[in-house]
């Protein structure tokens, strides 16, 4: 007998249909499984030989072939357990599966139905391929169940799945997770009020945070740049419902979300060490890549502490996402694209001891060495961080007496009046304007304009670093509620380009 | 006329080597230098700029250029008739002793040694020294009280180096021109320049050594952080300001009469 169950393999954020046929023929007693399965997929073959045994279904004596189609699209993945598993047991008792339901799930040796990641993404997909019904290990339900219109069944075990096709039992369809939005996050982990002094720094927070800048702080040891950027989450307006689906897709590939609480509204805040490999920060892996760091903080923040000890391939290949906010990764299985919007906030010394420049401390690295470290952060990488600010050590006796910062809910009601006004006029973030809507959009009194032209001259600014400026002069003005670009807002972007140096 | 000084000068210490050198250029005096970073540096790059003739005493041998980035700038000083001078053989790669022979040397060929910033105990202070045992005069530059750069040089004046505010000061020790010494009441004519005709508060409190942050600058003068930004960046537009370590400091003008 033969039977077809519908099922989905991942690559990215995008499921492809799989179609599993099981056929069950006289002859010699044989297991075949074909149609370019990986080892993840062809190791499906025991789990799911034991797993029908110790469910008390019969495992067809007979000669067994699967097949997984398309053939030329390669498998990986214990997702298929389930629908192989179903394929057969229906081939072996003559039933059809039932119309536009899809399977996926690993499985135990006991018949169990375990989590698999990306239950999420699979069920995205599904639907808009038009299926109606999607059964998923119970542990996932509640993320597949964010879709709404899509019937989500779920799996505890086999047995039960089985009898529920049969028509013997029930199994409850698990509910459409209400998406309301909860209200802003109450508690700021990291807030503003604790940081004194660095008025400039907070300035700068403040501007990316409004507009989606990337910063960069620069300062000796100890002057409070990772405490900065612990509190740029603070003060960005929690996730809206389309970015948190992304986020959680995200989440789903990697099986990271929260089973409770598949979808998150507080930003990601990400900081990975400065050995983290190229494959770590931008993705990769075998077969289809996965999603780095980059693509975890889309919609919040990546904080890259001490840039300078990165590697400078992984730097040079944070180029392409910083321009266009997603990143293409090409391996043997595939290219597959990933989100990676996010507001880069890195933080370096000036130099390799770090006390260069510091009133008080002498630094000991020689000019040569001041050259090589500064100069690995490279020209093309700096020439994409909007902000530049200098951090300075406040000293431990007049720490006191510096004044205590506003609280980060405040700084937080400026961004987020900035970042509608910019919703309202353009629908995106000034980071994410192109030139030719800058133009339309974002206008300048004339006096400014004349000054982004001068400095542009002296300094020698690429066309690109021109429309960054622009932009960011854009975010100041936003901030004030003013419609024009005045010249104050143009100089004090400029003010933020610290390494732009004449010509 | 010998110009020394420390590698890693303030923006002060800087504008003076590259001024004086500059005015006495053209006055027709050859400014020896050892081709360092830093002050020397500026001193050669003046001359160069007062159309004058500038010596670099090297501590390497004449084929190799320490460090490498002033390439060019020993090749400018050979196009415009000037030298490159060793007392070591071709091929001495950069050796931490050589460098206190070659600031004897670098006394020894001059007349006047003027010590433009220096910490104490740095290489400047050592031609100095050399510069007297060799009896020729040692002239200082002073500073601002606060900067660690201009110890060494208060130091110099206290023992008695002759005291440089322009570069009459340092013609008349040669012997060129008429001793004169500024009026103590007045900005000297030549160097310091005083302040640019703009009359910003914000000039006012910065200085010419030590860096000042915006914040700092922000809190002195009651106003909003990313205004101080804006009016600092307006300022670096026009040249008045500049961006030094972690804030700004007062451009002097340098290189343009």
């Amino acid at each position: 007998m033969l039977a077809t169950v519908d099922s989905c393999v991942l690559a990215g954020l995008e499921a492809r249909r799989v179609e599993v046929q099981a056929d069950s023929a006289n002859g010699e007693t044989k297991f075949f499984l074909v149609g370019l399965a990986a080892t993840s997929v062809k190791e499906a073959r025991e789990r799911v030989r034991s797993a029908i045994k110790n469910s008390g279904l019969d495992f067809p004596r007979k000669r067994l072939t699967v097949n997984l189609a398309p053939a030329e699209m390669r498998k990986e993945g214990s997702g298929l357990d389930l629908p192989i598993a179903i394929a057969i047991a229906l081939a072996e008792v003559g039933k059809r599966a039932p119309a536009r339901s899809a399977f996926l799930g690993e499985l135990a040796l006991d018949g169990a139905v375990r989590h698999v990641d990306g239950v999420l993404v699979a069920a995205r997909c599904l639907k808009r391929l038009g299926f109606d019904r999607f059964f998923v290990p119970a542990a996932d339900a509640s993320e597949a169940a964010l879709i709404e219109g899509l019937e989500v069944i779920p799996c505890e075990h086999l047995a039960g799945v089985f009898a529920h096709l049969l028509g013997q039992t029930q199994i409850a369809p698990q509910l459409f997770t209400d998406v309301a939005v909860e209200g802003a996050a109450g508690v700021v982990e990291n807030d503003l009020a604790e940081v004194h002094g660095q008025e400039e720094a907070r300035r700068a927070i403040e501007v990316a945070a409004a507009g989606g800048h990337h910063l960069l702080l620069s300062g000796p040891p100890g002057s409070g740049k990772t405490m900065l950027a612990r509190c740029v989450p603070g003060i960005l307006p929690p996730l809206e419902l389309a970015e948190a689906f992304e986020v959680a897709q995200v989440r789903s590939l990697l099986g990271d979300l929260s089973p409770g609480r598949p979808l998150d509204w507080t930003r990601p805040f990400r900081a990975p060490h400065h050995g983290v490999s190229m494959a770590g920060l931008i993705g990769g892996g075998s077969g289809v890549a996965m999603p780095g760091e980059i693509s975890r903080s889309n919609h919040g923040v990546l904080f890259l502490d001490e840039l300078a000890e990165f590697q400078a391939p992984v730097l040079q290949a944070l180029r392409q996402p910083l321009e266009t906010g997603r990143v293409t990764i090409t391996r043997s299985g595939g290219s597959v694209t990933y989100p990676a919007r996010f507001t880069l906030v890195a933080a370096t010394n000036p130099c390799p001891c770090g006390w260069l420049g510091d009133p008080v401390r002498a630094c000991r690295c020689t000019q040569a060495v001041v050259d090589g470290y500064q100069r690995r952060l490279s020209g093309p990488l700096l020439d994409r961080i909007d902000l530049q600010v200098q951090v300075r050590r406040v000293p431990l006796a007049a720490l006191a007496a510096e004044p205590r910062g506003e609280p980060s809910q405040a700084v937080r009601e400026r961004v987020l009046a900035a970042r509608a006004r910019q919703q309202t006029r353009q629908g995106c973030l000034n980071a994410q304007l192109k030139p030719s809507r800058l133009r339309t959009l974002a206008a300048m009194e004339p006096g400014s304009k004349r000054t982004l032209e001068r400095w542009s001259e002296q300094k020698g600014l690429t066309a690109r670093g021109f429309h960054r400026a622009w932009r960011v002069a854009r975010t100041a003005a936003d901030l004030e509620g003013a419609e024009l670009i005045a010249d104050r807002h143009v100089l004090e972007a400029l003010g933020y380009r610290l390494h732009d140096v004449a010509a | 006329m010998a110009i020394v000084g420390s590698r890693r000068p303030s923006p002060y210490g800087e504008a003076v080597a590259e001024q004086l050198a500059a005015d006495l250029a053209r006055a027709g005096v050859v400014v020896v230098s050892g081709l360092a970073l830093g002050c020397d540096a500026a001193a050669h790059r003046g001359a160069l700029n007062g159309g004058g003739v500038t010596i670099a005493v090297m501590g390497t041998g004449v084929d190799i250029v320490y460090p490498a980035a002033h390439f060019r700038l020993a090749e400018e000083i050979v196009a415009a008739g000037g030298a490159l001078v060793s007392q070591f053989p071709n091929g001495t790669s950069p050796r931490r002793r050589n460098f206190p022979a070659r600031n004897v040397t670098l006394a020894a060929l001059s007349d006047v040694v003027v010590v433009v910033e220096a910490v104490q105990g740095s290489g400047a202070l050592i031609t100095a020294e050399a510069a007297l045992d060799l009896h020729k005069e040692v002239m200082a530059v002073p500073g601002s009280i606060f900067s660690p750069l201009s110890v060494g040089t208060h130091a110099l004046i206290r023992d008695g180096a002759g005291l440089v505010q322009n570069a009459r000061d340092v013609l008349a020790a040669l012997g060129v021109g008429r001793e004169v010494l500024d009026d103590p009441l007045s900005a000297p004519k030549r160097l310091g320049f005083g302040l640019p005709a703009q009359r910003d508060g914000i000039l006012l409190h910065l200085s010419d050594v030590l860096a000042v942050s915006t914040a700092e600058l922000a809190r002195k003068l009651h106003l909003p952080v990313a205004e101080v930004l804006g009016r600092l960046t307006s300022l670096e537009l026009d040249g008045a300001v500049r961006r030094h370590g972690a804030g700004y400091v007062r451009a002097l003008r340098t290189g343009k009469d």
